[in-house]
C-alpha cells in the first residue's frame, strides 16, 4: 500500500467530487464545482453502466449458482422474484416503507462524508430517535395529540439523534478520536439503552409481558398516504432528499464542507472554521437519522420493542457509499436494497429458500459493485 | 472522480433488470391471478373471512428448523398440506415481531392467501393491523391475548401448555436429589410464568422442599447465554433444569454433560439426553390446525370458538401441548401418580388448584379454588411461592 | 462457588470465543486492514466447526474447518480491500452480511445434527489450587489453546521478523517497498489469518461452549471483538484481558439471577462498549499513536488540526 495522498483520500469516506483539484484554494474550488454541476454526458456514462451491469449479473449469476446448490430453479425464482415484487402495488408500497427510515439514515452518512467524516453510527441514531419520540409521547401522556404532539415527538427524535452524533464529533475534535469507532461503538449503547428502558421502565403493563413499550395513540401516529401503508414519513424523507440536494448545490454551508472534505488543510488556511463544520455536519447527520426513527416509530412499528430499526443503520451507511455519498443516488440505494429485501420475501414464498438466503444476494450485489463497478483504484 | 457517473448508471440498470425481467412473466401472473379467482369463486361455500380460500399462510419468527417452537409450528403448516391437498401452504420463517411481519403477510394476501397463521407471540400486533385491512382475511395469532374487544376476522389459539408442564414438574420434584430445579427462560411473558408457576407447583405436590430458580435469556434463542445460565443454575446445586425458549438443544446438551437431569420443552429431545431425561412436553399441533382451516375455509369463521381466545386443554382433549416420553429414571410409581394426576386435571382439577400463594405470600387462588383457563391465564403476573428469583419491574 | 470464582470462570469459557476473534482482527488491523466482517467469519466457523465434527467424528477436524471457513470468508475482504480497492468497513459489513446468509442458507441441516464436542478437561495438579484451578484449569481444549495462542501471538508480533514485517505493512509500507518487499501478500496473509482466528472463536462458540450450531448464533460477539481491539490497542495480552472482562460481564447477569437477584441484563450488555469508549477518551491521544498508519487512514479520514 503506498501512502501518496490521493490513495488515502480515496480509500475513505472522501466524497469523490473534490479528489481532482483537493480545493487548494476556494477560488480553485469553486471552479471546480462549476464543472461539477455541468451535465456532461461523455463515455463515462456507458462504461459506468456497463460495468454495472456486468456486476450486478456476474452477482446474479453466483447466486443463480446457489440456488441450483439448494436445488432451486434460478430462472423460476428469479421470475417469481421480480414479478411478485414489481407488479404488486404491496409490494411496492413495502419497498418504499422499509426505504424510508433508511434514506434518512443515508443520508446521515453523506452529509458528515462530504466532510470527510464517516459515520457509522446510523443504527445508534436512529434508535436514540426512536427512544425519544417515544419518551417525548410517554411524557406528553396524552396532555397533547396529533400534529402538535408529532412535531414534538420529531423534534426530540432529530435532537437526540444529533446528540448521539454529535457526542462522536466532539470526542473527534477534542479527544482526536475517529468517529468511525465510536459511532460504531454507539450504536450498541444505544441499543443496550433501548433495551434497557423497554425491559422495565418502559415497559407496557397491561402489555404482553415481552419487552416493548405502550403503542402510540391512534392519533400520534403519522397519517397514511391514500389507501396505502405508505405514511407521512415517505414524504418527510423525499424533503429531506431534495433539501440535502439543494443545500449542497446551492448553500455556502455544502460548498464549504466539501471544501473540508477536500482537503482540511487547505480549507484551514483559507480561513474556514474546519472545526465547526465537521460538528454541524455531524449534527445534521445525526439529526436526520434521528428522523428516520421518528418516522419508523411513528409510521410503522407504532412501539419499541426489540428488534426496532434492527439493521437498517448499517444498510443504510452501505447504501450511502452505493451512491457515492450523493442525496439522490442515496435514495435510489435505500429503494434498491429495500427491493432486495421485499425480493427475498420471493425467495422463500416462492422459492422456499432459507429467509436469510437474502443476505447472500445483496452481499454478492453489494461486492460487484464495490468491488467491481466502479474503477480500481490506482493507488492500490 | 470515479463515482461520478454511478448513480445515473445505477439507476438505469436497475430499471433495465427490471424491466427485463417483469416484462416477460406479467401475462403468466395475470393468468394465475385470473384462474385463481375463478377457482375461489367456484370453491366457496360461504363469505366469512378466509372463505374459499386456496392458499394459506403461517409466518414464523425464527427458523423452521429450530428444533422447538417454530419447528413444531411448520410441522403443523405440513399437516394442512396433506389433510387439504388442495390448498397452497406459504411459509416464511425468520419473520420480525414487528412490521416486517406486517409486509410478508400482505404479500401472503396478495398471493391469495385468505387465512394467516401468525405463530409466534409477537406476530399479533403486526396479525391485528393485517386482519383490520384485510376483512375478507382470517387472521389467528398463535399464543397471545387479545384483550380488547376481538374482531369479526381474527382470533388468537393456544393450548393449555402448563397441564403437561405440571405433569413434568412432578417428575422433576420426583427426580431430584439437590430439592432445587432450574428454569432458563427467554421473556416473563405471562404463558412463561404460568410454566414456570406450573412446574414449581407440580414438583412441590411431591415434593414440599423442593424450589425453582429462575434465570431469563432475553433472547428467544441466544444459546451462549443459555449455555451459561444452565452453568449459573448448576453452581446453585440445581440438578434437574427445564426451559422455554426457542432452541433448545444448547440446554439440553449442557445438562446431559454436566451429569444433570433435563425436562424437555417444545420437542421430544431425549436422544441428546439419554441419560439425564426426565419428562418433557411437545407440541402437535395438526388437529387444531387443520380444524381452524376447515372452519375458515367454510366461511363459518366469525362466532367459531376461533374467532376469540381459544384455548384447548386437556378437559376438551384437544390440547396441542403434549406430554413427551419419560425418561429411564422415572420409576412406574411415579408414573402412576402422574397418570392419576392427569385425570383428575382433565376432569375437575386444575394444576393452580387453592391454596396458590404468591412468592410474597399473597394469594393468587384461595383455598379449594379450582379457576378456569381464563382465570390461570389472568393470574399468573408473579411468580409462586417456591420459586426463587424475581420478575423485571415495571 | 463462590460467585467470583463462577463469574471469572464464566469470563474465561465466555470470553474466549471473543478472544480468538479480538486476536485475529488484531492481527489484521496491525497489518492496516480493519475486518467488520469478523462476525461473519465467526458465523462461517462455528457452522463448519460444528457441521465437519458432525460429519466426520472428530472435533478437531472441525477446528480445522472451521479456521478455514473463517479465513475464507476473511479472503474475500482481503481481495476487495487489496485488490479492489474497496472501503474498507464498507466492505466488512458487507462480508458479515455473505458470512450470515451463506452459514443460513447452509447450516439447516446441522441444527439437529449431534456432534462430539469438546469439553471441559480439568489439568491434574493445577485444577487443584484453590480460585485459580477452577477459572483457569477446568476449561476446554480451545480455551488451553488460547492461552497458548495469546503469548505466542505477542512474541510473533512483537518480537519475530515476519511480526515487523506485518506491522511495517499496516505502518509503514514504503520502507517495506523500500527494502525490496512486496506489501500485499503480507496484508493478505494477516487479514486470511485474522480471519481463521476468528473462525476457530467461531468453533469454540458452536463445539465446545453450546455444543450446537444455530443461525446467527454469534449474536453481536464478532462486534464485542472488534471494540476488545480498539480498547486493548492491538496487544495480544490486553485483548486477552479485555476479552475475559467482557466475557464476565455477561457471566454476571445469570449468575446474580440464579442466586435470586432480577437484573436489568442490558445495563451489562452495555459494558464493553462504555468501557471501550471510556478508555479510547481517557488514553484517546496514546491510543491515537499507537494506531498503524494504514488503519488511521481507514479511521481518521482526515487530520483535522
Amino acid at each position: 500500500m503506498s501512502t501518496d495522498v490521493s490513495g488515502s483520500r480515496s480509500s475513505t469516506a472522501t466524497p469523490p467530487a473534490a479528489d481532482d483539484d483537493g480545493g487548494a484554494s476556494p477560488a480553485a474550488a469553486r471552479a471546480a464545482q462549476r464543472r461539477v454541476l455541468r451535465w456532461r454526458p461523455d463515455n463515462g456514462f456507458a462504461a459506468a453502466a456497463l460495468r454495472l451491469l456486468v456486476a450486478l449479473g456476474g452477482a446474479m449469476g453466483l447466486f443463480a449458482v446457489l440456488m441450483l446448490i439448494k436445488g432451486v430453479n434460478p430462472l423460476a425464482a428469479y421470475r417469481d422474484m421480480f414479478t411478485s415484487t414489481f407488479t404488486s402495488s404491496t409490494s411496492l408500497a413495502g419497498i418504499a416503507v422499509r426505504a424510508t427510515p433508511l434514506i434518512l439514515a443515508g443520508l446521515a452518512v453523506a452529509v458528515p462524508a462530504r466532510a470527510g467524516l464517516i459515520n457509522v453510527g446510523g443504527e445508534g441514531q436512529l434508535i436514540m430517535g426512536g427512544v425519544a419520540a417515544m419518551g417525548m409521547s410517554l411524557l406528553l401522556d396524552g396532555a397533547v395529540n396529533g400534529p402538535v404532539a408529532l412535531v414534538l415527538m420529531a423534534v426530540a427524535a432529530g435532537i437526540a439523534g444529533a446528540l448521539w452524533s454529535g457526542l462522536a464529533a466532539i470526542l473527534r475534535l477534542k479527544g482526536g478520536i475517529s468517529e468511525s469507532v465510536t459511532t460504531l461503538l454507539l450504536n450498541y449503547v444505544a441499543l443496550d439503552i433501548m433495551y434497557f428502558l423497554i425491559y422495565e421502565r418502559w415497559k407496557d403493563r397491561e402489555g404482553s409481558g415481552q419487552p416493548a413499550t405502550r403503542a402510540l395513540d391512534k392519533a400520534d401516529r403519522l397519517p397514511l398516504l391514500g389507501d396505502t401503508r405508505l405514511h407521512l414519513g415517505l414524504l418527510l424523507s423525499v424533503i429531506a432528499v431534495v433539501a440535502v440536494y439543494l443545500v449542497f448545490r446551492t448553500t455556502s454551508w455544502g460548498f464549504r464542507l466539501r471544501v473540508v472534505g477536500g482537503n482540511p488543510e487547505a480549507a484551514r488556511r483559507a480561513g474556514l472554521k474546519v472545526g465547526v463544520l465537521l460538528l454541524t455536519a455531524m449534527l445534521v447527520g445525526g439529526a436526520l437519522a434521528g428522523l428516520g426513527g421518528f418516522t419508523q416509530l411513528a409510521g410503522a412499528e407504532f412501539k419499541l420493542r426489540s428488534g426496532f430499526v434492527l439493521g437498517y443503520g448499517y444498510v443504510a451507511y452501505l447504501a450511502s457509499w452505493l451512491a457515492g455519498h450523493k442525496p439522490i443516488g442515496v435514495m435510489l440505494s435505500c429503494l434498491l436494497l429495500s427491493g432486495i429485501v421485499i425480493g427475498g420475501d420471493s425467495l422463500q414464498l416462492d422459492s422456499g429458500l432459507p429467509a436469510a438466503g437474502v443476505n447472500v444476494l445483496m452481499a454478492l450485489l453489494l461486492l460487484g459493485v464495490f468491488g467491481f463497478a466502479t474503477k480500481r483504484e490506482a493507488a492500490r | 472522480m470515479r463515482t461520478r457517473w454511478f448513480l445515473p448508471a445505477l439507476a438505469v440498470s436497475v430499471a433495465l433488470t427490471a424491466a427485463a425481467c417483469s416484462g416477460s412473466s406479467d401475462s403468466a401472473s395475470e393468468d394465475s391471478a385470473k384462474a385463481d379467482n375463478a377457482a375461489e369463486g367456484a370453491a366457496s361455500t360461504g363469505s366469512g373471512p378466509g372463505a374459499g380460500s386456496k392458499k394459506v399462510g403461517f409466518i414464523f419468527v425464527g427458523p423452521k428448523d429450530d428444533y422447538g417452537y417454530n419447528q413444531a409450528a411448520y410441522a403443523g403448516s405440513q399437516a394442512v398440506k396433506k389433510a387439504f391437498p388442495d390448498m397452497e401452504v406459504l411459509t416464511a420463517e425468520n419473520v420480525p415481531e414487528d412490521d416486517n411481519a406486517t409486509r410478508v403477510m400482505e404479500k401472503m394476501i396478495a398471493g391469495g392467501a385468505k387465512i394467516i397463521f401468525a405463530t409466534s407471540y409477537g406476530h399479533l400486533d403486526p396479525g391485528l393491523k393485517v386482519a383490520e385491512a384485510h376483512p375478507d382475511v382470517a387472521v389467528v395469532g398463535q399464543g397471545n391475548f387479545i384483550s380488547k374487544a376481538v374482531p369479526k376476522n381474527a382470533g388468537t389459539y393456544f393450548g393449555t401448555v402448563y397441564e403437561p408442564v405440571y405433569l413434568a414438574g412432578i417428575a422433576a420434584g420426583k427426580a431430584t436429589k439437590t430439592n432445587k430445579l432450574g428454569y432458563v427462560y427467554a421473556f416473563p411473558i405471562p404463558q412463561t410464568i404460568a410454566n414456570i408457576n406450573a412446574f414449581q407447583l407440580g414438583a412441590a405436590s411431591v415434593n414440599p422442599a423442593v424450589q425453582t430458580y429462575v434465570v431469563n435469556t432475553s433472547s428467544w434463542c441466544d444459546p451462549a447465554k443459555q449455555a451459561e445460565a444452565a452453568k449459573s443454575l448448576f453452581a446453585q446445586g440445581v440438578d434437574v433444569i427445564t426451559q422455554h425458549q426457542d432452541c433448545t438443544a444448547t440446554i439440553t446438551k449442557a445438562a446431559e454433560e454436566a451429569g444433570k437431569m433435563v425436562v424437555g420443552y417444545h420437542a421430544d429431545a431425549s436422544s441428546l439426553a439419554p441419560k439425564g431425561w426426565v419428562a418433557g412436553s411437545e407440541w402437535a399441533w395438526a388437529d387444531i390446525y387443520n380444524d381452524i382451516v376447515k372452519t375458515a375455509k367454510e366461511g363459518k369463521f366469525t362466532g367459531s370458538p376461533y374467532n376469540a381466545n381459544y384455548r384447548a386443554g386437556c378437559k376438551d382433549g384437544k390440547n396441542p401441548f403434549v406430554q413427551s416420553k419419560f425418561g429411564t429414571m422415572v420409576d412406574a410409581a411415579t408414573k402412576k401418580l402422574i397418570e392419576d394426576q392427569k385425570v383428575k386435571i382433565c376432569k375437575d382439577g386444575s394444576p393452580f388448584t387453592g391454596e396458590v400463594k404468591f412468592q410474597d405470600g399473597s394469594v393468587m387462588f384461595k383455598a379449594g379454588e379450582v379457576p378456569d383457563y381464563a382465570a390461570i391465564e389472568k393470574a399468573n403476573t408473579k411468580f409462586v411461592k417456591g420459586v426463587v428469583g424475581e420478575l423485571p419491574k415495571n | 462457588m463462590t460467585i467470583v470464582t463462577e463469574v471469572f470462570t464464566g469470563g474465561i469459557r465466555g470470553g474466549t470465543s471473543i478472544l480468538y476473534a479480538a486476536l485475529g482482527e488484531s492481527v489484521s488491523e496491525r497489518a492496516g486492514v480493519v475486518n467488520l466482517g469478523t462476525e461473519g467469519s465467526m458465523l462461517a466457523g462455528a457452522l463448519a466447526g460444528y457441521a465437519v465434527a458432525a460429519e466426520t467424528g472428530h472435533p478437531w477436524l472441525g477446528a480445522f474447518a472451521g479456521a478455514v471457513a473463517g479465513g475464507l470468508l476473511a479472503l474475500v475482504h482481503a481481495y476487495m480491500v487489496l485488490s479492489r480497492g474497496a472501503n474498507q468497513l464498507a466492505s466488512g459489513l458487507v462480508v458479515l452480511f455473505l458470512g450470515l446468509g451463506l452459514t443460513s442458507l447452509f447450516g439447516v441441516t446441522y441444527v439437529q445434527a449431534v456432534a462430539p464436542t469438546f469439553s471441559p478437561v480439568a489439568i491434574p495438579g493445577l485444577s487443584a489450587i484453590p480460585f485459580i484451578g477452577p477459572v483457569f484449569f477446568e476449561q476446554d481444549p480451545l480455551v488451553y489453546l488460547s492461552y497458548a495462542l495469546v503469548p505466542l501471538l505477542s512474541w510473533f508480533l512483537f518480537r519475530s521478523r515476519w511480526g515487523v514485517l506485518l506491522r511495517a505493512s499496516g505502518e509503514r509500507s514504503e520502507v517495506l517497498v523500500a527494502h525490496g518487499h512486496r506489501v500485499r501478500p503480507i496484508q493478505y496473509a494477516a487479514v486470511v489469518g485474522g480471519g481463521m482466528l476468528a473462525g476457530l472463536g467461531g468453533v469454540h462458540l458452536s463445539t465446545a461452549y453450546t455444543k450446537a450450531w444455530f443461525e446467527n448464533m454469534a449474536v453481536g460477539r464478532g462486534f464485542v471483538a472488534v471494540a476488545v481491539v480498539m480498547f486493548a490497542s492491538r496487544r495480544p495480552i490486553r485483548v486477552a484481558g479485555g476479552a475475559y472482562l467482557f466475557g464476565a460481564a455477561l457471566a454476571l447477569s445469570p449468575a446474580l439471577q440464579a442466586r435470586g437477584f432480577g437484573i436489568n441484563q442490558f445495563a451489562l450488555d452495555a459494558v464493553p462498549y462504555v468501557v471501550t469508549l471510556v478508555v479510547l477518551i481517557v488514553f484517546g491521544r496514546r491510543q491515537l499513536r499507537d494506531v498503524p498508519e494504514g488503519l488511521s487512514k481507514v479511521f481518521d479520514a482526515q487530520p483535522t488540526r
